[in-house]
């Protein structure tokens, strides 16, 4: 014979502990967006070559921060455009950093090779770049202007070479501030 | 071609185990009026910003006596609002559900869900224990009834958006849209637990928890909900109910992403429902010479009354597959397309003398569309 609970009481117990659980989650956990115009937060990561590579080693170029993996779609869609771009302004002051989520080197290092690639790929094997920049969803783009302010946020994959273009040219070319008029 | 030919032989005998299973065991089963329960990704998740899903769930439940339990049970009359013990036989209820279900993405962390279940439901059993029939055998009844069951409106909160957890908090509203009126092949209106609708507002509090043992090939999710129904206006309350589930899923084969496995424990808990009504019971061959005849009248107080074979618990193992159809056929027809088939088999029951759950079968096809770009 089952012993039958009070139902309001399990009830109350089930909805507070929801509730309380909720609660202290969403203010103790959960990666955030970093605001643009506020600076990006400093991260060390080993590269495929087995070097490590920090974001501040690139203050003042513009870095593009890609967050991607191989079995995202849209990530590897839009890489080609990343090379690309990459090519064309790598002498001008652009640097693409492709971090790679959670995947197993030897993957990595193949599909790099297999498509060309030649930008820098970082591993992030325990997912602290992502959650630092508040990742949760692939691809993400970030770009980093050369004092290490994040200049624009993208989420999914749009990039392209003509995407990335006009970006490094807003960063490196910002719009003269406007003189302040009375009315 | 063989890994094909393997995956197919795969999916097939995971398709038949339960069959097997159903035919070497006795005739012992399942839910009338409740539905089987599994957790499908897609539903449980807060989708990104603008991403709207729909999926949309066959679901076959049967459910029979089981083996050492006679299915004799009180009488609902909520019309007359009274409760007569001993007055009915359970024989069989069968409920096939489709659901229709959408879940959008308002933000990347604030989701809103809404279920509309369209139902059949057929059930049997035995009227008038004591009343009706030469020696108050009572008579067979059948019932059938179809439509829209009560919608559920679910906002929800992922409050822990990381690449590999997720924990997502969930507020639902069941709004009483299911009919409470039908009647059965006799013309009286059927007990409140074989209609279609509650008869009134619902509420369900949930958590959905997932985390990538292995990223892309391995993750264990969790679910835990819990639902209050208020009493409807024909004096009926629903008990409680709690669900756990706890599973995985995985990757077989690294060459067929597309192919997801999945294995998922249920634990259900409902609680007794209640009534307000008078007490009644049916007369016995102790009553002789009013056997069979009228009901006898134990107390005429319309007061609040525990049913008291109503509630059960369950446990069951729920395994299933979902193919993605994007990552088997490229075309623009299968794009954010899966399908997926799920059996559940029970492993404990206790039916408190009712209808219990018996194997039941769910599948159901998976479609998302993105409905506003996801940008800066």
């Amino acid at each position: 014979m089952m012993r039958r609970c009070h139902p309001s009481k399990l009830g109350l117990l089930a909805l507070g502990f929801t509730l309380a659980l909720s609660s202290g989650l969403v203010w103790a956990m959960g990666s955030r967006v970093p605001a643009v115009g506020t600076a990006a937060e400093d991260f060390r990561l080993v590269d495929l070559e087995g070097k490590q590579q920090s974001l501040s080693q690139y203050r003042g170029k513009v870095v593009l921060v890609n967050f991607w993996a191989t079995w995202c779609k849209p990530c590897t869609t839009e890489m080609p455009a990343m090379q690309a771009t990459y090519d064309k302004l790598r002498e001008k002051g652009f640097v693409v950093l492709a971090v790679n989520e959670l995947e197993d080197e030897a993957k990595v290092r193949e599909h790099i090779k297999q498509h060309g690639h030649t930008f820098p790929v970082l591993m992030d094997r325990d997912n602290k770049v992502a959650n630092q920049f508040g990742v949760f969803g692939l691809p993400v783009s970030v770009f980093i202007d050369e004092k290490g302010v994040v200049q624009e946020y993208i989420k999914g994959g749009l990039l392209t070479e003509q995407v990335i273009l006009d970006a490094v040219a807003r960063i490196q070319k910002p719009e003269p501030m406007k003189a302040a008029s009375l009315h | 071609m063989v890994v094909k030919r393997f995956i197919f032989s795969l999916l097939l005998a995971l398709t038949l185990f339960p069959l097997a299973w159903s035919i070497s065991q006795p005739a012992e089963a399942a839910c009338g009026s409740v539905t089987c329960f599994v957790v499908i990704g897609s539903q449980q998740q807060v989708p990104q910003a603008g991403l709207l899903t729909f999926n949309t769930i066959y679901n076959y439940t049967p459910m029979r006596l089981l083996d050492g339990t006679n299915g004799v049970i009180p009488a609902i009359d909520q019309a007359g609002r009274r409760l007569i013990l001993d007055h009915h036989q359970e024989v069989r209820t069968i409920t096939q559900t489709v659901n229709f279900d959408m879940n959008y993405g308002i933000t990347d962390r604030l989701g809103v869900q809404v279920t509309i279940p369209y139902l059949w439901r057929t059930h049997k059993h035995i009227d008038g224990l004591g009343e009706d029939g030469a020696n108050g055998e009572g008579e067979l009844v059948p019932f059938r009834d179809n439509g829209i069951g009560d919608m559920t409106i679910t906002a929800k909160y992922n409050v822990l958006p990381t690449l590999r957890s997720m924990i997502v908090a969930g507020f639902g509203v069941q709004v009483p849209t299911g009919s409470t009126s039908a009647r059965d092949a006799a013309g009286e209106l059927m007990e409140s637990p074989t209609q279609l609708g509650r008869g009134n507002v619902g509420l369900i509090g949930s958590v959905y928890q997932t985390y990538e043992l292995i990223p892309h090939r391995l993750n264990q999710f969790f679910y835990g909900s819990y639902r209050h129904t208020f009493r409807n206006n024909d004096g009926y309350q629903f008990g409680d109910e709690y669900n756990l589930s706890l599973g995985a899923n995985g990757v077989p084969l690294e060459r067929a992403p597309w192919l997801v496995l999945t294995g998922q424990f249920h634990w259900r808990y409902l609680v007794h429902d209640n009534i307000s009504a008078s007490l009644e019971r049916s007369a016995t061959p102790a009553d002789a010479p009013d056997f069979p005849g009228e009901t006898i009248v134990m107390d005429p107080l319309i007061s609040n009354r525990r049913v008291p074979t109503t509630g059960s618990t369950y446990f069951a193992f729920s395994p299933g597959f979902q193919v993605s159809l994007d990552g088997l056929i490229d075309s623009p027809l299968t794009k954010w397309t899966s399908v997926y088939f799920y059996s559940q088999i029970p492993i404990m029951r206790d039916s408190n003398n009712g209808l219990a759950q018996g194997i039941s079968y769910i599948f159901g096809i998976s479609r998302s569309f993105q409905l506003t770009k996801s940008g800066s």
